[in-house]
C-alpha cells in the first residue's frame, strides 16, 4: 500500500473501484474460477455501492472492507468452491493439464492448486476456509481479517490455527511443498 | 512447513478481468441509483413508506384477475389530446401557495408466506414518511418516518392468515438474506438514515421554486420536452454524460419505467398545479411503452384513472441463495393511479401481468411493491404527522 489515503467510497466511488477492481476480481477468480469471478467482483462493488456511506474509514481501509465483502459474496457461492476445489482434487497432482479439457481443467495451470491440498481446503469449514484464504490470497493481517469478517482478532488466530493443522494432517504431515516442487522440478 | 505460504503459491494465477467484464460491472454500478431511484427521487430525500389494511382488498387496477396474461382495462380511458377525463383536472382552481408543504406517504412490499394451512401474501418492508418544506429558503424542511405493522395483502389473505394461527412475525427472503416484520408499527421519528430536520432548508422543490412550479406550461408536448426528453432523463437519473452502448440499451429499455418514476416523483412531491399534473399526465400517456389501461383502485383503495408501462421479465435465480420455490421468471408492469378531478398522484405501483417463479401462485394484478400518497397540500401552520395509522 502506498501513503497515499484511499478513495473515500461515499464520494470517490469510481476510484474505488478503478483501484481495487482488478485485485478484488483476482482473488474472486482464485476462489472460484474465472466464470463466477466477474460476477463476484461486479456483485461486490455493487454491494459496495450500496453501503457506501456506512463505510466507516475508523474501522477498516477500504481495501479490507471490499475484501469483506467479497468474501461474503463468495460465500454464496460457496458450492461453486467447493466443487470445483474438489474437482481439482480429484484431478490428483500428477497429471498434466494437457490431458484434460474439461472447463475446470483449463483454469488449472501446470502449477494449479491439486490433489490434496484442494482436497483439504474444500473440507475445511467455511469460517477457517474464509480467514485461511484471505491471509493467504489477500494477505490480509489478522487485524484486517478480523474487520474484514467482523470477528474478533482471537478468532482469527484460531481458525487460522486449526486450518494449518486440518491441512498439515491431511497431507500427511509431510512437506507437500517439497513433493509439490519434486513433482514439477 | 509454512501451509500458508503453500496456499499462496499453489492457487493458480487467473487471468486479470477482460474489458468486457469491467464495463459490465461499472454498468452495474451505473444502474445503482436507478434501482433506489424510487425512495432517491420520489423521496426527496425523506424515507418513503408505505402500507394498507389487514383488511383492505386490493381491486385490481384492470379489474381481470383470471387467467394468465394481461389484466384486461375494465373501461378505455382516453388520455390523448383530445380526451375529455382530465378536463376537471384542468379546470381545477390553482391553489395558493401556503407557508409549508407537507407530504404523506407509504410504502411496501408484498412478500408470499407459505404456511402448509396455505399460501398467502402479505405486505412487509412496510413504513409511512411524512415530510415538510417551508415556502421558500430559510423556512425550513423536515423528514420523520415509522414503520407500519406488516399485514395481509387482501381479504382473502387476512382469512388465510387467521386459518395459520393469525402469526405476529413473518420471516421473509429479501433479495440475499431473511428479514423479520412483525404487526408493531413504531412511532415516528426523525433520527436516522434519510431522516431529519433542517432549519435553514425549505424552498427548493426538485430543484425549482413554489412559484417556478407554478409557472411551468400546461402544454403536454412542452412538459414532455422539459421533463421526459432523453436529455431531462438522463440527467434527472444520474446518468453518466456518455454512456457506452450497453448502457444506452439499457436505459432504453428501462425508459417507460423511469418516465412513470419521473412524473409519479414530480406529482407525489412537488406543489404542481392541477393543470400542469394534467398536462404533465397528457405528457406520460404519449411517450412509447405507456398506456391507458382503464379505471383501477390503488392500494389505499381510492379510484382513480391508470396508466402503465410495457411489461417486462424478472428472473430469480438461486444465485444469492434464498428458498428454490422463489426461483423462476415472472413479468410485471409499472402502473400510476391519479385522481382524474384533481390530477393529483395517488399511487405508483410494480403489478404482476404474467405469474411464475416466487409469484406463480399470484394472480395477473397482484401487487409487487407499491408507494402511495396518503395526503399532500399546502398549510399555514408547521405540519406534523398524523399519530392514526393509514389503515386500520
Amino acid at each position: 500500500m502506498t501513503g497515499d489515503p484511499p478513495p473515500r467510497p461515499a464520494e470517490r466511488f469510481d476510484e474505488v473501484f478503478d483501484v481495487y477492481f482488478a485485485e478484488i476480481h483476482r482473488y474472486a477468480a482464485k476462489r472460484l474460477g474465472p466464470d463466477a469471478a466477474a460476477d463476484v467482483a461486479a456483485q461486490t462493488f455493487l454491494e459496495a455501492f450500496r453501503q457506501r456511506r456506512r463505510y466507516d474509514p475508523e474501522r477498516a481501509h477500504v481495501r479490507t472492507w471490499l475484501y469483506g465483502i467479497a468474501t461474503k459474496v463468495v460465500g454464496r457461492h460457496k458450492r461453486a468452491e467447493t466443487r470445483a476445489l474438489r474437482t481439482r482434487a480429484r484431478l490428483g497432482p500428477g497429471r498434466s493439464s494437457e490431458e484434460h479439457t474439461e472447463r475446470v481443467d483449463s483454469r488449472v495451470s501446470a502449477e494449479g492448486l491439486r490433489g490434496e491440498l484442494a482436497g483439504a481446503i474444500a473440507a475445511l469449514p467455511r469460517g477457517q476456509r474464509d480467514v485461511l484464504l484471505l491471509v493467504a490470497l489477500a494477505d490480509l493481517s489478522h487485524d484486517e481479517v478480523a474487520a474484514a469478517l467482523g470477528i474478533s482478532y482471537g478468532t482469527v488466530g484460531s481458525r487460522l490455527n486449526r486450518a494449518r493443522t486440518t491441512l498439515r494432517k491431511a497431507l500427511g504431515g509431510t512437506n507437500p511443498m517439497l513433493t509439490l516442487e519434486e513433482q514439477h522440478g | 512447513m509454512d501451509e500458508v505460504r503453500m496456499v499462496r503459491d499453489r492457487y493458480p494465477e487467473p487471468a486479470p478481468p477482460t474489458a468486457q467484464e469491467i464495463a459490465r460491472a461499472k454498468a452495474l454500478l451505473n444502474e445503482a441509483p436507478r434501482r433506489s431511484l424510487p425512495r432517491l427521487r420520489w423521496g426527496l430525500g425523506g424515507v418513503v413508506a408505505a402500507g394498507a389494511a389487514a383488511t383492505l382488498a386490493f381491486t385490481l387496477v384492470g379489474g381481470n384477475t383470471s387467467g394468465g396474461g394481461n389484466p384486461a382495462p375494465l373501461r378505455t380511458v382516453n388520455l390523448d389530446a383530445k380526451g375529455a377525463i382530465l378536463a376537471a383536472a384542468e379546470k381545477a382552481e390553482q391553489q395558493p401557495i401556503g407557508k409549508y408543504w407537507y407530504v404523506d406517504h407509504l410504502d411496501g412490499q408484498s412478500y408470499i408466506m407459505r404456511p402448509k394451512t396455505g399460501t398467502y401474501a402479505i405486505t412487509g418492508a412496510t413504513s409511512e414518511s411524512f415530510s415538510w418544506y417551508g415556502a421558500k429558503p430559510g423556512m425550513g424542511e423536515a423528514y420523520y418516518g415509522r414503520d407500519l405493522p406488516a399485514h395481509p395483502l387482501t381479504a382473502r389473505d387476512a382469512a388465510l392468515w387467521r386459518k395459520a394461527g393469525s402469526p405476529s412475525s413473518f420471516r421473509v427472503w429479501s433479495g440475499d438474506k431473511y428479514l423479520t416484520f412483525t404487526t408493531k408499527a413504531t412511532k415516528w421519528s426523525a433520527n436516522g438514515p434519510e431522516r431529519g430536520t433542517d432549519p435553514r432548508g425549505g424552498g427548493d422543490f426538485m430543484g425549482k421554486s413554489a412559484k417556478e412550479l407554478q409557472n411551468l406550461p400546461t402544454s403536454p408536448d412542452e412538459l414532455a420536452k422539459m421533463f421526459l426528453s432523453e436529455t431531462e432523463m438522463k440527467r434527472a437519473m444520474g446518468h453518466l454524460p456518455n454512456p457506452r452502448a450497453e448502457l444506452e440499451q439499457r436505459f432504453r429499455q428501462a425508459e417507460p419505467y423511469s418516465d412513470i418514476m419521473r412524473v409519479a416523483s414530480l406529482l407525489g412531491r412537488a406543489p404542481v398545479p392541477p393543470k400542469v399534473r394534467a398536462g404533465l399526465m397528457r405528457a406520460l400517456a404519449s411517450q412509447p411503452g405507456i398506456h391507458a389501461i382503464g379505471r383501477g383502485t390503488d392500494p389505499l383503495d381510492r379510484q382513480g384513472v391508470a396508466l402503465a408501462s410495457d411489461d417486462r421479465a424478472t428472473t430469480v435465480t438461486g444465485e444469492f441463495g434464498g428458498p428454490k420455490v422463489d426461483q423462476g421468471t415472472y413479468r410485471s408492469r409499472a402502473v400510476v393511479i391519479f385522481d382524474e378531478r384533481t390530477g393529483a398522484l395517488l399511487s405508483r405501483q410494480e403489478e404482476l401481468t404474467k405469474p411464475g417463479g416466487r409469484y406463480a401462485e399470484m394472480k395477473p394484478g397482484f401487487i409487487i411493491e407499491y408507494q402511495a400518497v396518503r395526503s399532500t397540500n399546502w398549510t399555514d401552520t408547521k405540519p406534523t404527522p398524523p399519530a392514526e395509522l393509514p389503515f386500520d
